[in-house]
């Protein structure tokens, strides 16, 4: 049974040359059994010192860490029976990766009949039955990965932490990684947390995003939650491409509202839980690929100033009646209609895919 | 860590302070402590002295001569290797040749060096020249320039390496002609690993004992053959002592100088180099570079050659009749030394390879700059100084260990182990902690994890390290001179026995059971070391 995780109110500072750097300020988290959190954010934002307070390899200035309820704050890294993968696998290079995968085992004190099968196991669920007699150098990036994974998967650990994995593979393995290890995650139904800078991972793999920013939370969330309802402009910039708009609200009557922006008035989502104030300032969200453009219609008006052709789509820049530029995207296929730079153009989009935040 | 640490920490102080510490105190104290107090008397006495002046001047201007002739033969080397294209079986055997002097014993190159430009030598007798007077400044400067000039080469060989041939090719784009490019480009980026080198060959020149001693004589007196005949010779322990104090200056000076040049070099920021050079040369500047390179290499292996082929004749020079005398000779009256040369190198490598990896351990993370310092100060000094500072320490008051195995070893451990630590470090500074963390995450503790992954992972330093204190220890001879007895002899010393009494085949014959013993142990490391690396 998948065990749950509490992170409360953790915080790390750094002490360098007398200088303290906040690098994870009072953090809460909650992750349910067998659910995969992504830790998303730029680098420096304080998600690879939260996973490694988690694993135990750093200790937070203060707040607490409980696995299935037990604290385990003070307890050393050997004794927390967790699973860490790291960003450049850390495989021992003086073993073969049968006596990688063994190395936790034999620490364990499990028999020589155990361990054997429980390596074939582990190398067989990452698809590497074939290498067992190699040395890592002899492998290629994705096959050390998995190695790495299986390294950790044949411990059963309550937790699996990862530190961006893929990120030293190419384009192509890293796509197929993202479902390999999705897939594996489920099957064993082991509670996960994974940090990536890649938005897309963290979109295609996580049943929650958690975004970092300076040290902070900047919304905890499901992909779905998180893409199409950003809570901050920070949000909204760094997941997807959006188009942020500054526009006045002129009215609002509960979650729905009038803003003027682009020369033109419009409506758009508020969100829950936030203060918006009449006649104040807001930010708009549009996603450029919720935008279509046509001649007469649509909730905004601009010139076309640049075409770009990208192969399955369009993506026009425009400017708009107040002079705010705005990118559009259609998906390209023969027949569509091409719109030319200096062409007036109308957007027509859905409302409620746009949110406004204070 | 904690506790186990810091009680390394204070092992490894109370030792440097007893053999680094205690005996440079005694052997600063000897010289400026008279019969009645403290007073500089002994210090001016020994300096009004006749020869000192002479050795002083001599000492420098053979460092002066050596450094500069050394530093210019090594970056001709260094750029027939790292800017010219030469086949890589040409490059391995320059790396090769210019590696035998470094690991020979120190009087190699003069031996052949007598045996060859020395009274009927063969080269003399080949180009039917009449004998040269060999022995003093010219020999001297001739040997030291042959066993030093490699340091230089592999010194400004990684220099030049560093930086990119893309330089030069942009300046050659830009319109520069080769020999602008060189001058404008390659000569300014090698700056400071030729003042580097230069510093480097001056101190080993002030340092070196065993060339003067043997192409010198009495008639070319430096500080270090100086201080030696007068403990040995006139049994004047103070005025020994004096000359070798004028010695730690330039050392101190040299070490400080380097510490501070190497701070300050330039060139790494660039990218690497690509490889095979695309400096284009001229036939001219190829030759150039190429002929004295050949020159010099030819004539290195020439003098290992001769060395090997005195060791199987009657008497060099005059009865070139083969004969096995000489091993026998080696193997019977020299066998003790042999022995006791073997046991002296094994001890002190065993217990210097451990204690370098205790102090890399300890001071990898959070080092001070004194401990760094103090540990380094007995191999930055002149081997005569140490060698002197112990007889001071260790032939009377509350220590007194002279004659004994145990301050052969110390001092060998103490004055060697300094390049396997560094080593170590190095290496252990290279490993991706990580690496670490992960064996800690997968249940090892902290000792189980140093065991299983840290020393694995450094052991070709360890043996790196091993192998370098093993062949200083078998080769050193400017301070262990001092404190070999009767009951402890070493191969070197009878090297140099043989020498002044004129058995050049003898000496020649156990010259090269040394280099052998050297290079047998060496190869055995190195092997194991390259099964181990991954």
């Amino acid at each position: 049974m998948a065990v749950s995780l509490q992170l409360s109110k953790i915080a790390k500072t750094f002490v360098k040359d007398n200088v303290p750097f906040h690098a994870v300020k009072e953090l809460d988290l909650d992750v349910k059994g067998g659910e995969l959190v992504t830790f998303l954010g730029p680098s420096g934002c304080g998600k690879t010192t939260t996973l490694r307070m988690v694993a135990g390899f750093e200790t937070p200035t203060s707040g607490r860490i409980l696995i299935d309820g037990h604290d385990v704050t003070d307890v050393m890294v050997n004794k927390r029976h967790i699973g860490f993968v790291f960003q450049n696998y850390a495989l021992f290079p003086h073993m073969t990766v049968g006596d990688n995968v063994a190395y936790g085992l034999r620490m364990r004190n499990e028999s020589a009949k155990d361990i054997k099968t429980k390596v074939a196991q582990g190398l067989e669920m990452v698809g590497l039955s074939q290498v067992e007699k190699r040395y890592p150098n002899q492998l290629s990036g994705g096959e050390q990965q998995r190695v790495a994974l299986a390294r950790v998967l044949v411990m059963r650990p309550k937790v699996l932490l990862m530190d961006e994995p893929l990120s030293n593979l190419d384009a192509k393995l890293r796509i197929h990684m993202r479902t390999e290890i999705r897939r594996i995650q489920k099957q064993l139904d082991i509670t996960c947390l994974y940090v990536t800078h890649d938005q897309k991972e963290a979109l295609t793999m996580a049943d929650r995003i958690m975004v970092m920013n300076k040290g902070q939370v900047e919304q905890i969330g499901t992909p779905f939650q998180i893409y199409t309802a950003p809570e901050s402009t920070f949000v909204a910039d760094f997941i997807g491409q959006a188009n942020i708009l500054e526009g006045t609200l002129d009215d609002l009557d509960g979650l729905t509202s009038r803003i003027s922006t682009g020369g033109s008035n419009l409506s758009a989502r508020l969100l829950e839980g936030k203060s918006y104030r009449k006649g104040e300032k807001v930010s708009l969200v549009l996603r450029p690929e919720t935008l279509s453009l046509s001649q007469g219609g649509g909730l905004l008006g601009g010139t076309v100033i640049q075409v770009v052709f990208s192969g399955d789509r369009m993506e026009y820049t425009l400017r708009l009646g107040d002079g705010q530029s705005l990118l559009a995207m259609e998906n390209f296929y023969p027949g569509i209609k091409v719109w030319q730079e200096g062409d007036s153009v109308d957007l027509s989009f859905d409302p409620s895919l746009v949110v406004a935040l204070p | 860590m904690g506790g186990r640490g810091s009680s390394v920490k204070i092992a490894i102080w109370a030792a440097l302070g007893i053999f680094v510490v205690y005996p440079l105190g005694r052997l600063l104290s000897s010289v400026i402590i008279g019969d009645s107090g403290p007073s500089l008397e002994p210090f001016v006495s020994a300096l009004s002295q006749g020869g000192t002046w002479e050795a002083l001047f001599n000492s420098m201007t053979l460092a002066t001569a050596v450094a500069t002739s050394g530093t210019a033969l090594g970056f001709l080397f260094a750029f027939g290797s790292s800017r010219m294209a030469l086949p890589g079986a040409v490059k391995k055997s320059m790396t090769a040749i210019t590696v035998l002097p470094l690991v020979s014993p120190p009087f190699t190159t003069a031996i052949a060096l007598t045996l060859t430009l020395g009274p009927g030598g063969t080269v003399l007798k080949l180009l039917s020249l009449p004998d040269i007077d060999i022995y003093g400044f010219t020999g001297t400067l001739l040997a030291e320039l042959l066993t030093y000039f490699p340091l230089a080469y592999l010194t400004l060989r990684g220099v030049m390496e560093g930086s990119s041939n893309d330089l030069e090719e942009g300046a050659m784009d830009l319109g520069a002609t080769r020999w602008q490019a060189f001058k404008t480009v390659t000569l300014p980026l090698s700056i400071p690993g030729l003042a580097n080198s230069f510093l480097v060959l001056f101190g080993l020149s002030l340092a070196d004992f065993a060339s003067p001693m043997v192409m010198g004589g009495h008639r070319f007196p430096v500080l270090t053959t100086e201080a030696y005949l007068r403990i040995t010779g006139m049994y004047d322990l103070e005025g020994g002592a004096a000359l070798a104090l004028i010695l730690v200056a330039p050392a101190l000076a040299v070490y400080f100088l380097q510490k501070h040049w190497t701070k300050r070099s330039f060139v790494t920021v660039t990218g690497r180099n690509r490889g095979p050079a695309a400096f284009i040369m001229g036939p001219v500047g190829r030759w150039s570079v190429l002929l004295p390179i050949g020159i010099v290499s030819a004539f290195i292996l020439y003098l290992y050659g001769i060395i090997f082929a005195g060791s199987f004749v009657e008497a060099w020079g005059l009865d070139h009749s083969l004969t096995l005398e000489n091993y026998r000779y080696a193997f019977t009256s020299g066998m003790r030394s042999i022995i006791d040369t073997l046991l002296l190198a094994s001890v002190s490598t065993v217990i210097g390879t451990l204690a370098a990896l205790a102090v890399a351990f300890s001071v990898v993370d959070g080092r001070s700059p004194w401990t760094e310092f103090t540990s380094l100060l007995n191999s930055v000094l002149p081997g005569t100084v140490v060698g002197i500072a112990y007889v001071s320490a260790f032939n009377s008051g509350p220590l007194v260990l002279t004659g004994t195995m145990t301050v052969m070893v110390a001092l060998c451990v103490f004055r060697y182990g300094a390049p396997a630590v560094r080593l170590m470090m190095a290496s252990m500074a290279q490993i991706d902690r990580s690496i670490e963390e992960a064996a800690m995450d997968l249940g090892a503790s902290r000792a189980r994890a140093f065991r299983d992954v840290v020393i694995p992972l450094i052991m070709p330093s360890i043996l790196g390290g091993a192998r370098a204190i093993f062949a200083v220890s078998m080769t050193a001879v400017s301070a262990l001179i001092f404190l070999v007895s009767v009951r402890w002899n070493l191969l070197t010393v009878r090297i140099l026995e043989c020498i002044t009494e004129l058995m050049f085949s003898q000496a020649a014959a156990l010259s090269v059971v040394l280099i052998v013993l050297v290079f047998a142990f060496s190869a055995l490391l190195d092997r194991l070391a390259r099964r181990l690396s991954h």
